[in-house]
């Protein structure tokens, strides 16, 4: 057994105490569960003054139902909540603000078609700000009052730019500005400090412009606290002083950052190490590979990826993010270019590769954006399901179409069993599997199945999981992009690991048992 | 600075953003429309008589398109204007000196007219946001409904005059050099950009028509805003319409008739996209004179006024894939 918890410690309050102020957020007990799933088991969190604090943990940890119960979203079921020494009870991310926290979202929240200085002003809510009281702008003083917010958080872009020219880097200054102009109003007059959270803001930055994010957050600790979720550890372990690991709802590390390794990190987010939980036969290479890439680059994702999907075998793909993986299933599946290499579909060369050739020539691709890219809610479950023509039948009658359905409905399980619902109202899982049965119907060659289980609760992704099985059991080769090692373990056949847009080790299960651990020094 | 605009294509990105922004390329069209006529018509065409033609005809549509401009830049449409116009023109004729004797409470009747398309405006805004139906459908019926109201007050008796022959002659007249009505339409074009650019109503619209999701999370009441918006663009019509009762000398319910179409192309043209976020009344300004200056040249130079609305209709379509044309790409969702 090897020890891979690192002793937990109790939280480091820098300034709390010491000079008589009262942390800026100190949660305790807190706790969130949707029916039967407790998605935060009671927690108990301080943040003090002038603190940078790295969130961290896998997909379903936890994380974003903490911070949505930090901002107001959710209403936890227990334990007490208290911002700058005062217990609060927060309606909403608006709220939240107007008590001294900011949250920026990934998703950027500004009007493009207005200036810096009035996206700035108009997130101090109704009541507006001081330049634009009895509603009238006083430009004047409105550009003197976001000019001096972005002063404060050390911010060059010019407070007349239109949040359009901008570049994306400069939006999250923006974003931050907003935020922290309200929130250090509020702080200030309780005579605390602000708390800014920020949801993976570097995920869609360039390098330079993490830098600037980065110089940023430095200067917002002058201020208050931030709290940084990424799942880019190597940036936390940079910017972070002090970092807080949740696992399965739960906080399993908070401590300082010095001496820890990325690999410290990864251990905490998987907890115990273990082998595969399933002990059934690996079926072996047979035939042809329904899919074979050689060789397959993209400048900047990934480089000379050679693998084979055989049917019949489930072919898993781990790695950190940012290894490169969600491109290179896209890649193959003909959604995004690639820039050399071969692929060949059932032992046949590929050219001019696009989504409709690629279905045509037997692949199927789950997204990983469910809400985005693959449910279409608004129309009925069987519409859905129903969705891909299938080879020459562009016609497919109301009565074959039902029939259909209720086959798939059977086959997969799928509650409550009415296929003419719309699809939005059916739960996230059931959602998958109409998505999922989508793409089985057809009997593809090759199933690509990207983070099949992302949202879904624990007895949702075991019958998915059951269905991913089921179909490689009939044939189909499945490549998976799974959500955690353990979930890679225990479906995979053969498990390919990636590093910095490589292979760098590749796991058959017929030969080797890789544990958890050993999957993740090949990661990082 | 930012570091955008140090880079080459991000200052020309600017530039040409900017070119935009400030409708340089509509006016360009105008004065090239201008110059083309002039040209083929020189004795008849750029004359002062035919310039005060041109801003008098521009006047009513100006005034409505100040109202529609702002509805259309939080992304939704009014398409009740013809029966507002109708509504109010009825109104405000019954209600000042007329042949019919029905009643005259002097010029109460103007702020009277104006409420009725207030009340009509803001009546469609109302339950397109808080009954949650597409503007698009509520001002459809509400035109109908105005067009009802009028055809109620005109009755089966004989047309109303009006009987005011100062107020009747008003309009057309130049005590300023320029014809009164377009001086009146000049007024609320500037009081509709003093909104758009001063007031919170007039940002909020801005902000509501880029993202309204993010109006919703950021704080803002964006049904309160909207109805306000409806109410002033009924307001317009209604002055839109009290002005044509007056260029008519008499109430009719058709008072507006073939306005809609003009003041939305006008809006198009102008550079103000039906899906809202940016433009603004001045843009209008020039899309209905662009309008206005091609209906008048195409008349004096001899086409067929039969031809002329499949001309505008053309210039329509055309000005739209103008508009759109930089922004056109293979997987943008359009509908």
């Amino acid at each position: 057994m090897i020890q891979t918890g690192i002793p937990r410690q109790a939280p480091i309050q820098l300034d709390a105490g010491r000079d008589g102020t009262a942390p800026i957020l100190r949660l305790s007990g807190l706790a969130k569960s949707f029916g039967p799933v407790a998605a935060v088991k009671p927690l108990t969190l301080t943040v003090g003054r002038h603190e940078v604090i790295g969130l961290i943990g896998e997909n379903g940890a936890g994380k974003s139902t903490l911070l949505k119960l930090l901002t107001g979203v959710h209403q936890p079921d227990a334990g007490t909540f208290e911002l700058n020494g005062r217990p609060v009870r927060l309606k909403g991310p608006q709220d939240a603000t107007e008590h001294g926290l900011g949250i920026v979202h990934q998703e950027q929240s500004l009007f493009t078609n207005l200036s810096v200085a009035e996206n700035i002003v108009m997130g101090a809510g109704r009541k507006g700000s001081a330049s634009t009281r009895g509603g009238i702008y006083r430009w004047r003083a409105l550009h003197r009052e976001a000019a001096e917010v972005l002063a404060r958080i050390g911010s060059t872009v010019s407070p007349a730019t239109i949040v359009g020219d901008l570049g994306f880097a400069e939006r999250q200054m923006v974003e931050i500005a907003r935020t922290i102009h309200v929130a250090c109003r509020t702080a200030e007059r309780q005579g605390g400090a602000p708390l800014v959270i920020l949801d993976e803001p570097t995920s869609v930055l360039e390098e330079a412009e993490t830098a600037v994010l980065e110089h940023e957050i430095a200067r917002l600790r002058a201020i208050g606290s931030v709290i940084f979720v990424s799942h880019r550890l190597e940036e936390v372990l940079r910017i972070c002083t002090r970092i807080v690991v949740m696992r399965h709802g739960e906080l399993v590390a908070d401590r300082p950052v010095d001496g820890v390794t990325e690999a410290d990190l990864f251990r905490l987010m998987i907890g115990k190490d273990r082998h595969a939980r399933t002990r059934e036969a690996v079926p072996p290479v047979t035939g042809t590979p329904v899919l074979r890439a050689e060789g397959l680059t993209r400048a900047g994702a990934f480089h000379d990826i050679c693998l084979d999907v055989h049917p019949g075998r489930i072919t898993a793909i781990v790695g950190t993010f940012g290894a490169g993986r969600e491109a290179l299933v896209r890649a193959l599946f003909g959604a995004e270019p690639l820039d050399g290499g071969r692929l060949e579909v059932a032992g046949r060369d590929v050219v001019q590769w696009s989504p409709r050739r690629a279905i045509r020539a037997g692949l199927a691709y789950l997204p990983a954006e469910r809400g985005v890219e693959s449910a279409v809610g608004g129309l009925s479950a069987a519409r859905n399901l129903t969705m891909v023509p299938q080879g020459r039948s562009w016609l497919l009658s109301p009565a074959g179409r039902r029939a259909l359905a209720e086959e798939w409905f059977g086959r997969l399980d799928i509650r409550p069993n009415l296929p003419g619902q719309d699809l939005a109202r059916f739960s996230g899982g059931n959602q998958q599997k109409v998505v999922l049965a989508k793409w089985l119907r057809l009997k593809p060659r090759v199933l690509i199945l990207d983070h099949p289980l992302r949202g879904l609760d624990p007895g949702a992704g075991a019958t998915v999981n059951a269905c991913i099985r089921a179909a490689a059991a009939e044939g189909a080769g499945v490549l998976l992009l799974a959500d955690t090692l353990e979930e890679a373990l225990d479906l995979g056949h053969e498990i390919l690991v990636m590093r910095d847009g490589e292979i760098s080790a590749r796991f058959d299960r017929t030969t080797d048992d890789p544990t958890t651990l050993d999957l993740l020094e090949k990661m990082v | 600075m930012t570091s955008l605009s140090e880079t080459g294509s991000g200052g020309a990105a600017r530039r040409r953003g900017l070119a935009a922004r400030a409708g340089l390329a509509e006016l360009a069209i105008l004065l090239a429309l201008v110059a083309i006529f002039s040209v083929l018509n020189p004795h008849a065409f750029p004359t002062l008589t035919n310039l005060n033609t041109i801003l008098n005809n521009a006047a009513i549509p100006i005034v409505i398109g100040v109202g529609a401009s702002l509805v259309v830049l939080t992304g939704r449409i009014d398409l009740s204007v013809e029966g507002v116009m109708g509504a109010a023109g009825m109104a405000f004729v019954l209600l000042s000196a007329n042949s019919r004797e029905t009643a005259d409470i002097g010029w109460l009747a103007y702020p009277a007219a104006l409420a009725v398309g207030a009340v009509l405006g803001g009546t469609t805004g109302a339950i397109h946001a808080l009954a949650k139906v597409p503007s698009f459908i509520v001002s459809l019926g509400m035109w109908y409904v105005g067009l009802g109201i009028a055809a109620v007050l005109f009755g089966y008796e004989m047309i109303p005059f009006l009987g005011n022959e100062a107020a009747v002659a008003w309009p057309t007249a130049t005590p300023l050099g320029l014809p009164n009505s377009f001086v009146l339409a000049l007024v609320v074009v500037g009081l509709g950009w003093l909104i758009e650019r001063y007031t919170r109503l007039g940002r909020y619209a801005y902000a509501i028509g880029n993202n309204e999701s993010v109006a919703r999370m950021t704080g803002i009441p964006v049904a309160g805003f909207v109805v306000a918006i409806f109410a002033f663009a009924g307001a317009c019509s209604a002055l839109a319409g009290v002005m044509g009762s007056l260029a008519l000398g008499a109430g009719s319910a058709t008072v507006g008739v073939g306005m809609l179409f003009l003041t939305l192309a006008a809006i198009v043209i102008g550079g103000t996209p039906l899906g809202g976020g940016r433009g603004g009344a001045l843009r209008t300004v020039t899309g209905v004179l662009i309008l206005s200056t091609l209906y008048n040249g195409l008349i004096l130079v001899g086409v067929d006024p039969s031809i002329q609305s499949g001309v505008s209709g053309v210039v329509l379509v055309a000005a739209v894939i103008a508009a759109g044309w930089s922004q056109r790409a293979r997987l943008r969702v359009f509908k």
